[in-house]
């Protein structure tokens, strides 16, 4: 009887000390939070307890001009406000970058990084998602002369916001200004080819 | 025997093809000879991004009844190239064009007229014909997949055994335990075995393995390989990566300029997802809780899977735009996952012994000119390579700090 009771008192601790896991449990840390491990400051994109909106990664305030950044003064919330915005963009807006063998470097990784899922490695309109069909909208032919007849600066309004047909959505949070205009450039390239 | 196991197995596919097919000839009956494709479908995805046939106005106006109010011909050169009409001085399209804010609508000069006569036959009956025809299709082009997903190999199935030993430590460890009592029970009480030799081998081959089982345990303490967490939505990084071959970065765009890789804004997802409303495996249900997400203005709140503690500073711009290292070199095949599992284990051993194999782009990178000491050695012939250990990869403060 004395030994029965031992095996328990020795096996219940160990069964809970032992660890099965499921796919959704990270496991066990030492000290956890007591140590240096998880330490209290707020994580980028976890919740937040303190802020309005709950949430650590705050949109910079309205008018906000990051250091080193040109504002781009174009937005337009509705439809007809948009097109007004890419003809007035088309005439204003230059490019400020050179041409040169780096920039055309960068365009290309840009671009097919970016692009060329949807208008094809060489820009035809003829990307992997148009042809597996599984994006059903054939997307621009960028080297005919639809697009290699606009200015640097409507380009670069369609890059940035999207679209006016809304097919293409906007990639200026994915794309740097620099490298928009990187892009633009290759694109130029792809032409001539 | 086929025909009743078929109808048996799938009664309404067969159904489904009768009334297809009862709708289809009805509607050759009733419709000019030449005959229409998939392709109008197709053609006419790009109208409906401002256009719908009796769903109100979009950019553009509703087209239902437009074959009504204007002729044909005038339809198709409008189609082609709208503004042509308009700076051509035509009443009707220049009426069109203000009343629609002066939003010009784009050319479409890869259209022949066949194929603008097409679209505007697949107006008139609402998009029916076509839409029956493209799903037939689909279903088609299917098969390719199934195969590849039957195919395995046996490095897969050996990583999958090895995560299935990791999850199941704590049974190994209680079977031992029993197996240990057992055997001492059996050797000072009951004395059923009488060869003594069999209880020592029990005991020793239990501990063993147990000791295993502590040390295995003990060492993974704060790691948490074969981490795999269910997400808030149901996204296959297997299909956007794998099958429809969207580069990483695309949607893991600051992962080179950043010490996040990122997780992509809910915009970047709708840059496909405005189109594609139905996935093949979860139909409409998970891309609904995007939209959700996006029109209501609240965050989805995906699961970290690889987890850094944080007196551990990484970065993945480092790795990414100056070490020109590959996403999966660290983070497996994501490419094959549905469900992303952390399949190496993050741990110091792992990050130094890489440092000590992985060359650095020490001649194309400028950054490096400062380690004159290194390229006088090189010049030298002393050292054929330099390892990221040469630079510091190795010092205690480069990622402690």
């Amino acid at each position: 009887m004395r030994y029965i009771r031992l095996f328990i008192l020795i096996l219940i601790p160990l069964i809970i000390m032992a660890c099965n896991r499921g796919k959704n449990n990270p496991g066990y840390d030492y000290l956890g939070s007591h140590d240096m491990y998880y330490t209290k400051f707020y994580k980028a994109y976890a919740p937040n307890p303190i802020l309005k909106d709950s949430m650590t990664n705050q949109l910079p305030v309205e008018g906000t001009v990051a250091r080193g950044k040109m504002p781009f003064p174009y937005q337009g919330s509705t439809l007809p406000e948009r097109a007004v915005n890419q003809s007035k963009a088309s005439k204003e807006w230059m490019n400020p970058v050179t041409v040169s063998d780096e920039v055309i470097a960068a365009g290309k990784w840009h671009y097919q990084m970016f692009c060329s899922t949807c208008h094809g490695v060489a820009g035809k309109g003829d990307g992997y998602l148009y042809t597996s069909k599984l994006f059903l909208a054939k997307p621009t032919s960028l080297v005919e002369s639809y697009v290699q007849g606009k200015p640097d600066g409507e380009i670069y309004y369609v890059i940035t916001y999207g679209s006016i047909s809304g097919l293409m959505g906007p990639h200026g949070s994915q794309i740097l200004p620099a490298d928009r205009w990187n892009i633009i450039y290759y694109v130029r390239e792809l032409a001539k080819k | 025997m086929i025909i009743k196991g078929f109808v048996s197995r799938n009664p309404w596919k067969l159904q489904g093809f009768f009334v297809i097919f009862l709708f289809l000839s009805s509607l050759l009956f009733s419709l000019p000879s030449f005959s229409q494709t998939a392709e109008t479908e197709t053609n006419f995805a790009i109208c409906k991004a401002c256009h719908t046939i009796g769903g109100g106005k979009l950019v553009g106006p509703d087209l239902k009844g437009v074959t009504e109010k204007y002729d044909e011909a005038w339809l198709v050169k409008f189609i082609q190239n709208s503004q042509a009409l308009i700076d051509a001085g035509d009443p009707a399209a220049i009426k069109v064009w203000e009343e629609n804010s002066k939003i010009p609508m784009p050319p479409n000069p890869q259209l022949n007229e066949e194929q603008v006569k097409d679209i505007i036959l697949y107006i008139k009956n609402d998009g029916k014909i076509a839409a029956s025809e493209i799903a037939a299709g689909e279903d088609e082009t299917k098969t390719p997949d199934e195969v590849q997903v039957e195919e395995t190999d046996a490095h897969k199935l050996l990583a999958e055994m090895k995560q299935e030993d990791a999850r199941h430590m704590k049974t190994t460890f209680i079977v031992m335990i029993i197996l240990i009592f057992i055997s001492l029970f059996d050797l000072i009480v009951t004395k059923i075995v009488k060869w003594r030799w069999i209880h020592t081998i029990i005991i020793l081959i239990s501990l063993t393995i147990g000791g295993e089982v502590i040390f295995v345990e003990a060492t993974s303490l704060g790691r948490q390989q074969y981490y795999q967490p269910d997400q808030p939505i149901w996204f296959s990084h297997k299909v956007h990566s794998g099958q429809n071959q969207i580069e990483c970065e695309y949607c893991h765009f600051t992962a080179d300029k950043s010490m996040h890789a990122g997780i992509p804004p809910v915009q970047v997802c709708l840059n496909c997802h405005n189109q594609v409303k139905e996935g093949k495996i979860t139909g409409t249900e998970e891309i609904a809780k995007i939209h959700d997400s996006y029109n209501n203005g609240k965050p989805i709140e995906w699961v970290k899977v690889h987890n850094l503690p944080d007196h551990v500073y990484f970065n993945h711009a480092q790795h990414v735009n100056i070490g020109q290292l590959e996403c999966e070199e660290c983070h497996g095949m994501v490419e094959e996952m549905d469900q992303v599992i952390q399949v190496e284990d993050l741990s110091m051993r792992w990050c130094i012994d890489c440092h000590r194999i992985t060359e650095v782009q020490f001649a194309s990178n400028r950054f490096y000119d400062h380690y004159k000491q290194l390229h006088a050695l090189i010049e030298k012939g002393e050292k054929s390579s330099v390892k990221v250990v040469d630079i510091g990869g190795e010092d205690c403060q480069k990622c402690h700090y």
